[in-house]
């Protein structure tokens, strides 16, 4: 190769690929999907354990100064049947964070973390483990966090003046040694313990709230999502939801994972020109939680290509009726996997979905919403 | 020919991703390069954000591994080539490769036939060629840099990038040797 085609290479590439002016960075687009390969990395069985039952309870007040008044004193250790190891109230707003079983009635206990008993971060044993998370619009400026400690840790300072306390709490036959709180978003969250034992640090690092758009400024915190950084792995593996074949005879098939990096979805559909594939991970609902309706459109964001729905549905529906663009309608089975109760169903391009209507064991109508996501999810209270 | 090993299978199961200050900067600063990179690798720029955001999210995983690198972008670098092999892999089994990117490419006319057909004459490459070139011409990088990213000999580098430049020869994008 000449000289001058070596520097004719190197101006037009240089020319070409210096003219694509990417987006900005989709951080929590990156966390979350990074989350999703830790995940999928490490297969795990879901413990089969028994009820949870709740030894102790710690309790942490914030009030609308969002100054916290915690009593530097021993933890308070209080049986309880909900799990409750932190709560309190934030700008007037009650809080509380617990352990919980977060599978449905009469299927095998799942112990999570729930703030206010609504969106759950799946936990197990592991000191280290923490995560944090935001109600939204709900209560904005606020987060909560939980870090599993070590046995010889009895609590943590936050933000250097609030001392809170760690307290033992036994869920799905486990223990957790566990500390929670809330703190404001307003300052850089700071968790430091007094006398770390060897292997930790004085300083321990959280993770920031997901937020709705990806961005520090004008954003506000997504609802219920978990960010929880562990340091072990461990995940359930993929499971179907549904799956058949598409008009024209290209099959599908959506998948659900529940993880500790949230609940996290996948739509595939193997064709002729190669698999095409969408996925999207949201909020762990709990039993007395909102439903997450999930869309995953294969053409996204051309608008081409069928759309995959599944939706996390409380215990007594039976069934979920989607209603089409064109006024057709289809009833989607459900499906049990990890003890939590799915419904999942495909849009073929070019309808839409109009209306979902849930429906209990007899039929009748629990809950019905036009209100749906062409990408992504939405939270629906039925 | 060593096959690109997935330096995943390397982190150990306990995962460290604190840091996570240090990582969204990381990630921040990195972004619009690793688009590029992978714009060059792909032609395809809805593709390229998706490999760009796989790299980072896989960097993400192994932080501590990538944090404490010696050369952290060389590590990202071969993240990124391999996650674009492997979707190269995944698609060819079904897709006839060869096609020119459909990606449209914006500037003033004679540039946009000039890096049209750049894209498409790299886009003839098999993947490895392509990388070399990309990895070459667009990070500056020497051959044992190369080769540390794709995972082979510097002599193998050299031998790809020779092949390359020969295919290349044939396209209008190398020009007639006019210095513009």
């Amino acid at each position: 190769m000449t000289a001058t085609e070596d520097r004719e290479l190197r101006r037009t590439l240089h020319s070409t690929l210096g003219s694509v002016q990417p987006p900005p960075v989709p951080l929590e687009a990156i966390i979350r999907r990074g989350k999703g390969i830790r995940l999928r990395r490490a297969g795990a069985a879901i413990g089969a354990m028994g009820l949870a039952g709740v030894i102790a309870v710690a309790s942490l007040a914030l009030h609308g100064s969002q100054r916290p008044t915690v009593p530097p004193a021993a933890p308070a250790i209080t049986a309880g049947p909900d799990g409750v190891f932190a709560s309190g109230t934030a700008d007037g707003h009650p809080w509380r964070l617990a352990l919980q079983n977060i599978a449905d009635p009469g299927y095998p206990c799942l112990p999570g973390v729930t703030i206010n008993g609504a969106y759950a971060d799946w936990v197990y044993p592991d000191p280290g483990s923490k995560g944090v998370v935001g109600l939204g619009p709900a209560l904005p400026g606020f987060g909560f966090g939980f870090i599993q400690l070590p046995a010889d840790i009895n609590g943590v300072i936050v933000n250097g003046r609030h001392n809170v306390p760690a307290v033992t709490v036994a869920a799905c036959g486990d223990r957790y040694h566990i500390v929670g709180f809330a703190y404001s978003l307003a300052e850089p969250l700071r968790v430091t313990v007094t006398n770390p034992p060897p292997g930790w640090s004085r300083a321990i690092t959280m993770p920031a709230v997901s937020t709705q758009p990806p961005g520090p400024a004008t954003t506000t915190e997504t609802p219920g999502l978990w960010i929880n950084t562990d340091s072990a792995s461990r995940e359930a593996p993929y499971q179907t939801l549904a799956s058949g074949a598409q008009p024209g005879g290209q099959g599908w098939i959506i998948k659900v994972q529940l993880g500790t990096g949230g609940e996290c979805y996948e739509f595939d559909a193997p064709g002729p020109l190669g698999s095409a594939q969408m996925g999207y991970c949201g909020p762990v609902s709990t039993p007395d939680g909102p439903e997450i309706i999930m869309a995953l459109p294969l053409g996204f964001p051309s608008g081409t290509g069928a759309t995959g729905y599944a939706v996390q549905v409380s215990p007594r529906t039976a069934r979920v009726k989607a209603v089409l663009s064109n006024g057709s309608s289809e009833l989607a089975a459900l499906r049990v996997v990890d003890g939590r109760k799915y419904a999942a169903f495909i849009v073929p391009d070019p309808l839409r979905l109009s209306r979902l209507i849930w429906l209990d064991a007899r039929g009748r109508v629990i809950a019905t919403t036009t209100a749906l996501p062409q990408y992504g999810y939405v939270q629906f209270h039925p | 020919m060593t096959e690109p090993r997935d330096e995943l299978a390397a982190v150990p199961d306990i995962i460290d991703t604190d840091g996570g200050e240090d990582f969204s900067a990381f990630a921040t600063s990195r972004w619009p390069g690793l688009v590029r990179l992978a714009f060059g690798l792909t032609g395809d720029r809805w593709l390229a954000e998706d490999i760009a955001q796989t790299a980072l999210a896989r960097a993400y995983v192994a932080w501590r591994r990538v944090s404490q690198a010696d050369d952290p972008d060389a590590y990202l670098h071969r993240i990124l080539v391999n996650a674009s092999n492997r979707r190269f892999r995944r698609r060819r089994v079904t897709e006839q490769p060869g096609d020119p990117p459909e990606t449209p490419v914006e500037g003033p006319a004679d540039l946009v036939g000039e890096r049209a057909a750049l894209l498409a004459a790299l886009h003839q490459l098999p993947p490895r060629q392509r990388a070399v070139v990309v990895l070459r011409y667009w990070q500056d990088l020497t051959d044992a840099q190369i080769a540390a990213t794709l995972g082979c000999s510097p002599g193998t580098v050299r031998s790809q990038l020779s092949r390359a430049l020969a295919k290349l020869r044939e396209s209008p994008a190398l020009g007639e040797g006019d210095d513009r």
